[in-house]
């Protein structure tokens, strides 16, 4: 993939809470896909991700003032933004199907799980890269599971059959881990 | 790190996460709340640390469309600034006369009258537009849960645009807010405004939200928390009929 000069997203930021449009395009354009795909990855469905992506860049527009650095790099920022906005949708999506179903046709009352499967693979066909590859298998999934899934520690445990000190052990294994790949291990 | 805080980050690993419950996370919750530094630098560093996993997918690039449909959303909005102080002069004025102020203080109200007539009118007008577009749909909305006596009426319009009548509804508790919603087949609901009601239950709001990617066919009041407009949380006061 070609790259090209960007502006510091910092500047970008702060550009975009002066109202700047121009910066926000920017903006948008370099932080788009990571935002969608992590919203594809997390919803499943490609109309929930395109919502999510909007809403998420127009609390960018909205609250470019309230960013500063001590609340992590703007990549970690957005990130946080629309991890918060897709696990509030999809405890949303859990709630209602503990509560009401939007249809009056059971056939075409898919189960999530169907939606999930179909639009996932025909939609967006993610790939792992680095990060997760490198992770053994048992502790990338439960990082998954909690990470874009937004399972708790005991659901983690009661989806995987697993004594909940293995889940842990295995999530603080991994995050350890991933400190390793970014040189961040505390000291 | 400091080896008798072991105990501590070791949840906080698992916090960051998002994976802590029950009793652990209200102890972690209590702890972090007593303003513990080493925490909230360990957190923030591991926060950081797991925004490896999202760039462990491939980016996807979003429809062109969509990024359209954004930078026009944003054409019609301004963000207020809340920060930037206003300007001090009072030292320097002479002092206001009792007159002076009365008149302001006409002026103000009658500022503020016209304000509401504008306001009203513009929002009259919104509304006769909305009726005249052959697309915009017309949904009566049927008491639920706790409000089984309330009704209302939707007007909505498939560009994000839409204007809600209810009738018969409680008032609102301290705190409370009642929150719209569009609701789009297999999607979560959308927050796409509040509705204040008046001693008589009775209130209308006009809607103009982003254009959803799947039009809603759903729509729905529920009684939430002032400041909850991610996800639905209280319970559903009307509902238009399921289609």
């Amino acid at each position: 993939m070609a790259t090209e000069p960007m502006a510091d997203p910092i500047s970008l930021i702060h550009r975009i809470a002066t109202q700047n449009r121009d910066a926000f395009s920017q903006f948008y354009d370099r932080y788009s896909p990571i935002v969608y795909s992590l919203a594809l990855r997390m919803l499943k469905a490609q109309s929930d991700a395109e919502d999510l992506l909007q809403e998420v860049f127009l609390q960018v527009w909205r609250q470019a003032t309230a960013y500063s650095v001590e609340r992590g790099s703007p990549e970690a920022w957005l990130i946080n933004i629309a991890r918060s906005r897709a696990i509030d949708k999809l405890r949303s999506v859990r709630r209602r199907e503990r509560s009401f179903v939007l249809t009056d046709n059971p056939a075409a009352a898919e189960s999530v799980d169907n939606v999930e499967i179909s639009a996932g693979e025909s939609e967006t066909r993610l790939i792992m890269n680095s990060a997760l590859a490198n992770l053994p298998e048992a502790q990338r999934r439960v990082l998954e599971l909690a990470y874009f899934d937004d399972l708790s520690q005991t659901e983690i445990a009661a989806r995987l059959a697993e004594p909940l000190g293995t889940v842990k052990t295995r999530m603080r294994a991994g995050i350890q881990r991933l400190r390793g790949m970014l040189g961040t291990q505390a000291a | 790190m400091a080896t008798e805080h072991e105990y501590w980050l070791e949840r906080g690993d698992i916090y960051a996460l998002g994976a802590l419950d029950s009793d652990e996370l209200k102890e972690f919750q209590a702890h972090l709340g007593s303003n513990c530094a080493i925490c909230a630098a360990y957190l923030r560093e591991t926060r950081e640390t797991l925004n490896l996993l999202h760039r462990s997918l491939r980016p996807v690039t979003p429809r062109p469309e969509l990024k359209a449909r954004v930078l026009d959303e944003i054409k019609n909005e301004r963000v207020v600034s809340i920060t930037t102080p206003q300007p001090k002069h009072a030292t320097r004025w002479p002092r206001i006369t009792g007159t002076i102020a009365a008149g302001i203080i006409g002026f103000v109200l009658a500022g503020t009258y016209y304000q509401y007539r504008y306001e009203q009118r513009r929002v009259d007008s919104a509304v006769i537009t909305l009726l005249r577009d052959p697309s915009t749909r017309d949904l009566p909305l049927y008491g639920a849960g706790p409000s089984p006596e309330a009704r209302g009426r939707f007007l909505w319009n498939d560009s994000g645009e839409g204007h809600i009548f209810v009738a018969n509804l409680p008032s609102v508790p301290q705190g409370k807010t009642y929150a719209v919603w569009t609701i789009a087949r297999n999607s979560a609901p959308r927050y796409v405004g509040a509705i204040a009601i008046d001693a008589n239950g009775q209130g209308t709001a006009h809607i103009k939200s982003t254009p959803s990617a799947s039009p809603p066919e759903t729509f729905a009041v529920s009684l939430e928390n002032e400041g909850t407009t991610a996800a639905p949380a209280g319970p559903i006061v009307l509902i238009s009929k399921l289609s």
